[in-house]
């Protein structure tokens, strides 16, 4: 298997796979040496292969577009990224001591707020976050968790550090292509699984099913559960309804389900109505109940918020839940660690310079060029200033931005980030990546082993949407003793 | 089970079926025209007439021949029962409803609609791709009939998907019958005997009935018994009366469906004590389209009992056939 020599010889990130002598990492040896069996015919072979195989098996997204909107093949990478068993388990125990702060401090902040009284994450943050929602004040739910389901975005700087890059707790997705890509790669490639000792990542629909099922307000019976899809159209459909099959759920939408006087929520079977318990909810806040938020919303179900406030529904995540699901919020986490567990970090935050205040927004302002410039309730990628690849003109219209609302932006130093060798005209080029494992919270504390790897197809890019140019890839948390042995 | 989801199950099934049983009516009608002695003309708008198509067709197309006719039938998305409507519709309806049906039964209606995509225009072209294509729509349903009887639990969605597909099996059953009502013959014809006998042998071929028949019913293929076998002999999978039998069955596990299991115990009654025997070509027909227009009325029924109870308005999912005038 050919590296694409000229891409990497200009290369600086760090490489997932490879060190810095262009050699296999040792959790990567193993692939290598299984790459290196497979002639050029075969792998361009598989490579058709796992394309047929999407195809076959339906994977999509959507894309909406003027006209109309287009299911797209879900683009897939072959090559896998690897990590070895003992620094995932590390990162692992960084996700889920984060996943318990953030909750914490979001019931904190729908209660006491003693970390305000405290001087710790200060008042005005509060006030000017888009996401907090006074409906929900006054509210524990169950094990005062809020955030049931996180995907956190893990980025890798040059040296090697492994950085949180945000957390998203309104309605995460990707799950189900980290587990089709695993499902692919077991299809394509079954003779690797003997050599390396991957391990297995498909109990998360068992988990995500018991996290769900904990919420339950009627403890002990087999709880009906049922994921909340805004319908065929919603780019995650796909996401929805592979996840429903996978846990045996009711797939519904809104017009599927109604709350009656007694605040209990029901769906429309054949035989008359059938309570619900748990609502897994694929719905943005602002649709959910058009009683009490957007009262436009044709998505959601009137009446959901009362039977929630009422105990009569578990819904995940909570409504509110996204209050901590905020870029000048993500500055804090480190504090808000400390602060309700009194421990240090595992994961690093990247720095981030607050532009409401006085100090850090001057650094900004005369830093545009070197730095990234990110919105404080966006999702997705949109929005953003990315100030060394900017015009001089894009940087001087975000000041204007800036200086207007300065509690909505905030900035970070550009990374470099990592890269990993990607199939790209039958040579292996670098392609830079992220990493956004699922964390779960309900009666325990739950992370995926790994998570979806998203990957920036064109040379050059950062961009890792999927509707943006972005592609995936399956991720291998490979067993440490095994390499040792391998590399032997 | 949603009512919601059970809508889309209901049709998804009628569709797979109809789609089945178009490309059955497709080919036993290119046998038919193999047949026809030199002389014979094959009533090409009754066939789409029969189908109950006819005025989506001549609203779409100037003339009633057998290119036009194909195309419609098998790859103009225009035609809600063309067989690639069918297939993509079931498709459609299979991925709301992948958390109710067998993870391996998204993957084989998802690739029988990729291969269709790309070999419905080869169909259209030639008689003898279209034979290859059509056989192989057949057979791909058969595997997703195989894979619901044997990995899906036989819950209440199972029976619906039963459900649809009876009402659709029985309604394409009385259609392929009349389809000998489409050829007429040169009047005073002395082969006009022996010709019949071949139709009717192409009816019973398209229905995988032939050799059924004449292992049950007769070594001579004459129309009377062969009508009286499709429409009424419970030992034939196909025949309409075995259909109804089955939705029987299936209500009797179904909930509040009393008077649904009534209803098609009454209409299973009604036709085994219909005499067809010695009724006219046009008698025929007339017959059979009463029957079709009382299978729709089942349907409402069905339709109103479980899907609609909470719903106004028109319901999701559901792309009916062109109704048919049924004049009394």
């Amino acid at each position: 298997m050919e590296l694409a020599s000229s891409e990497y010889a200009a290369h600086t990130a760090y490489d997932e796979l490879l060190n810095r002598e262009l050699l296999p990492r040792p959790a990567a040896q193993p692939l290598f040496d299984y790459l290196d069996s497979l002639d050029e015919g075969e792998l361009a072979a598989r490579r058709q292969a796992v394309d047929a195989t999407i195809m076959a098996m339906g994977i999509t997204f959507t894309i909406y577009s003027d006209s109309g909107n287009i299911d797209r093949a879900w683009p897939f990478d072959p090559i896998p990224r690897v990590m070895a068993r003992s620094e995932w388990e590390k990162i692992q125990a960084g996700l889920k001591q984060r996943l318990s702060a953030l909750n914490l401090f979001i019931n904190d902040l729908y209660n006491e707020q003693r970390i305000i009284k405290d001087g710790v994450f200060p008042a005005e943050v509060l006030e000017g976050s888009g996401n907090f929602r006074p409906q929900c004040v006054g509210i524990t739910p169950r094990f005062g968790v809020w955030a049931h389901i996180c995907g956190t975005d893990l980025v890798r700087d040059r040296d090697g550090t492994v950085y949180v890059l945000e957390d998203n707790l309104r309605v995460p997705s990707g799950v189900s292509y980290m587990l089709e890509n695993r499902q692919i790669m077991k299809r394509i490639f079954p003779e690797v699984f003997r050599t390396t000792n991957i391990l297995p990542i498909d109990d998360y629909p068992t988990q995500l099913y018991q996290t769900l099922a904990a919420l339950s307000p009627r403890p002990g019976d087999q709880p009906v559960i049922a994921v909340l899809t805004p319908g065929i159209y919603n780019s995650a459909y796909f996401e929805h309804s592979y996840l429903a099959q996978q846990m045996g759920a009711y797939l519904v939408e809104g017009s599927d389900l109604l709350v009656g006087s007694d605040d209990v929520v029901y769906m429309k079977s054949i035989s008359g109505l059938q309570r619900v318990d748990v609502i897994y909810r694929r719905i943005d806040d602002g649709f959910l109940d058009p009683e009490v938020f957007n009262p436009d919303s044709t998505l959601g179900v009137r009446g959901l918020m009362r039977a929630w406030r009422n105990g009569k529904v578990g819904i995940a995540n909570a409504p509110g839940a996204g209050v901590a699901d905020d870029k000048v919020v993500y500055a804090f986490v480190p504090q808000i660690i400390r602060y309700y567990l009194n421990e240090e970090p595992i994961l690093a935050n990247v720095p981030s310079y607050l532009c409401m205040y006085d100090d850090q927004r001057d650094y900004v302002l005369n830093n545009l060029d070197k730095l990234v410039v990110k919105p404080a309730n966006e999702s997705g990628g949109y929005g953003m200033l990315i100030g060394p690849r900017a015009t001089a003109e894009e940087r001087a219209q975000f000041a204007e931005l800036i200086r207007a609302n300065p509690r909505n932006y905030m900035a970070q130093p550009t990374l470099d980030i990592s890269t990993a060798p990607t199939l790209v005209d039958g040579q292996l080029a670098p392609r830079h990546l992220d990493l956004r494992p699922f964390v779960l919270q309900s009666d325990q504390l739950y992370a995926t082993t790994g998570g979806l790897t998203r990957v920036a197809l064109r040379k050059g890019s950062l961009v890792v949407n999927s509707s943006q140019g972005g592609g995936s890839k399956d991720t291998w948390i490979v067993e440490d003793s095994r390499i040792v042995e391998d590399t032997r | 089970m949603l009512a919601r989801a059970a809508e889309n199950l209901y049709w998804m099934a009628r569709y797979l079926e109809r789609a089945e049983n178009t490309a059955r009516l497709i080919n036993s009608t290119t046998h038919v025209l193999l047949d026809l002695p030199l002389g014979a003309t094959f009533g090409w708008a009754n066939l789409i007439e029969i189908a109950g198509l006819d005025n989506l067709f001549q609203q779409n197309y100037p003339e009633a021949n057998e290119e036009a006719i194909m195309r419609f039938l098998i790859e103009d998305t225009r035609n809600p029962s063309s067989i690639l409507s069918c297939v993509q519709y079931a498709r459609e309806n299979t991925r709301t409803l992948r958390e109710v049906l067998p993870a391996e039964m998204w993957e084989s209606i998802n690739s029988q609609y990729l291969y269709l995509r790309d070999n419905a225009a080869i169909a259209c072209r030639s008689r003898r791709d279209r034979y290859v294509v059509l056989n192989n729509v057949i057979e791909q349903r058969h595997a997703i009939i195989g894979l619901v009887a044997g990995s899906m639990g036989h819950d209440i969605a199972y029976q619906i998907i039963k459900l649809g597909r009876n009402l659709e099996r029985a309604d394409m059953t009385t259609r392929i019958l009349d389809l000998n009502s489409a050829v007429q013959f040169p009047k005073d014809s002395v082969l006009h005997e022996a010709l019949m006998e071949r139709i009717w042998m192409s009816t019973l071929n398209s229905l995988s009935a032939y050799q059924t028949y004449r292992r049950l019913v007769s070594m001579h293929v004459r129309s009377d018994e062969v009508v009286a076998f499709l429409l009424r002999d419970m030992r034939f999978p196909r025949s309409v009366e075995h259909c109804l039998g089955e939705m029987e069955s299936c209500f009797t596990l179904m909930p509040k469906s009393q008077q649904l299991q009534q209803l098609a115990a009454q209409l299973r009654q009604r036709i085994a004590r219909n005499h067809t025997n010695g009724l006219g070509a046009a008698a025929l027909h007339e017959y059979l389209d009463r029957l079709q227009a009382e299978l729709g009325g089942l349907h409402d029924a069905l339709t109103q009992q479980y899907f609609h109870a909470y719903h106004d308005g028109a319901p999701p999912g559901e792309k009916p056939r062109t109704e048919i005038e049924f004049a009394e």
